[in-house]
């Protein structure tokens, strides 16, 4: 009896530990951005789509992650100079837009609109790429003044776009990316190209539990076959034209 | 042998529970832990959650106890349903809370409301999934009184209100106590249903828990730091707990017993 404890105990402990790597798969830490296409470049591998930030901190502390795609070059960079990751590449770009519910309550026309009174502006916080590239946005623009109507920041890309296509908030910054995953919900306002920031998403290869499938991985998405599915799903060109 | 494998097994069940939240301590020395809690973030955290969580709390007591009295003091036909249903927040993910509460609150909702984003939001959301806590302690401290109590009070000419007020309540103090203090608790640690339903935002919607989750990536030690803070606020309300349940009131003092008719 007392054995047979021991043992189940010791498979759970065991099982449990083993579930986590399997040699084979590579564990993507990736963009929320990223969460539609990814897995069509690597439908092998393990996936954790959240803000580049908070999955940065995770690998500092430890995470056991094999690939690190970032929403910026910023994050992956400070990973390297840490020791943490290989040399980050850029591997594909973005543009940032405004979305409005479909229903457009506050009748948002022009990205000028948000800085109207009583406009329920929801952003993703300071640190996650998306939040700081709307801040240089609303800088560029001279329209910091909408930093008063913001509501709620975000973790993440997808739960600014979450909360803007149910309806609970009037406008929100997203990448273009996002805003045509739910077309039927949201609609696109441009922003004029002087106040576009440069999106660039760098990935690197997590060194503290490097082996083969990272890297596999990471020539993946950066081959052809991988950057036609990113352009695909409305991501730019990683080298700029 | 039996013996000492039970000793090994409840060191390693003791060791799993305690181990955690003694590296919140560890890992940052203490100095530097009071150095993060006046940082901006912190304190914006905090008084944000002071704020929401009394407020929800005071919501709970004002509606929560005639609830509990009516459902520990009635027996009706579907009784048992209805004290399934409060307590179903209680099991639910607080993630499933919050998409209720959009469902129902949102703009796009049911009832269409402005709630989301504001500092209501995070009151519903503390008081939807904490008060369930103190509604099952109160009906279980409400039956334990002893009817006799009860029409003795009332044969004594004291109306309901007046017994429900002099005889019901302190005599159920404690368990109402006891409840209180674990739903308190659950709201102060509340997330899943607060940053679904209210967002986050610093001095307005970001309750502490909230605070912890954007700081973990922003600044670690500040997430340890408010970490750190909720363990001491969460230990407080647990002593208080124990000293509200062994606390009974002494024979000697409470003079009516000993009364003399004379």
């Amino acid at each position: 009896m007392r054995i047979v404890l021991v043992a189940v105990l010791a498979a759970a402990v065991v099982g449990a530990a083993g579930a986590q790597r399997d040699t084979t798969r590579p564990t993507v830490l990736a963009a929320a951005s990223l969460t539609d296409a990814f897995p069509k470049i690597g439908p092998n591998a393990r996936y954790s789509f959240a803000g580049s930030n908070a999955l940065a901190a995770q690998i500092r502390q430890g995470a056991p992650a094999d690939v690190f795609a970032s929403a910026n070059i910023k994050l992956p960079y400070g990973l390297y100079g840490d020791g943490f990751c290989s040399k980050p590449v850029v591997f594909t770009r973005n543009a940032l837009v405004l979305i409005v519910p479909r229903s457009n309550p506050k009748r948002i026309k022009k990205v000028g609109d948000v800085t109207r009174k009583g406009v329920k502006l929801v952003i993703a916080g300071k640190g996650v790429p998306v939040g700081d590239y709307t801040l240089k946005v609303l800088k560029k623009l001279n329209l910091m003044g909408a930093l008063k109507n913001v509501v709620s920041q975000e973790t993440d890309v997808r739960e600014v776009l979450a909360k803007v296509a149910l309806n609970e908030a009037d406008a929100g910054f997203v990448y273009s990316t996002d805003a045509r995953t739910v077309p039927k919900k949201v609609r696109t306002i441009a922003i004029p190209q002087r106040g576009q920031p440069n999106v660039e998403y760098g990935i690197c290869v997590v060194l503290r539990v490097a082996h083969a499938a990272g890297s596999k991985f990471v020539k993946r998405v950066i081959s052809p076959a991988g950057q036609k599915i990113l352009l695909r799903y409305g991501f730019l060109p990683r080298k700029k034209r | 042998m039996v013996g000492g494998l039970a000793a090994a097994g409840a060191a390693v069940a003791l060791a799993f529970l305690v181990l955690p939240i003694a590296a919140i301590f560890l890992r940052v020395p203490p100095r530097e832990l009071l150095d993060q809690l006046t940082k901006p973030v912190v304190t914006d955290a905090l008084i944000v959650s002071a704020k929401t969580t009394v407020i929800a709390q005071v919501l709970v007591l004002l509606f929560g106890t005639p609830l509990a009295y009516a459902l520990a003091s009635r027996r009706f036909r579907g009784r048992g349903f209805v004290i399934t249903l409060v307590e179903l927040p209680l099991v639910l993910p607080p993630a499933v809370a919050g998409l209720g509460l959009l469902a129902l609150f949102g703009r796009a909702g049911l009832l269409g409301t402005s709630i989301p984003f504001t500092q209501t939001a995070v009151v519903l959301a503390v008081a939807f999934v904490s008060s369930p806590l103190y509604i099952r302690q109160g009906i279980a401290a409400f039956e334990a009184v002893d009817p006799d109590m009860v029409a003795a009070s009332r044969t004594l000419g004291a109306g309901s209100t007046k017994t429900f007020f002099r005889v019901v309540l302190p005599l159920a103090r404690g368990g109402l106590a006891a409840g209180e203090a674990l739903a308190f608790a659950r709201g102060l640690g509340e997330f899943g249903a607060t940053i679904m339903f209210a967002g986050s935002l610093q001095g307005v919607t970001q309750t502490l828990p909230l605070a912890i989750y954007d700081q973990f990536a922003v600044d670690f030690d500040t997430a340890l730091a408010m970490g750190a803070l909720l363990v001491v606020i969460s230990a407080i309300l647990l002593v208080v707990l124990r000293l509200v349940l062994t606390w009974q009131p002494s024979r000697r003092t409470s003079g009516f017993l000993f009364a003399r008719s004379s």
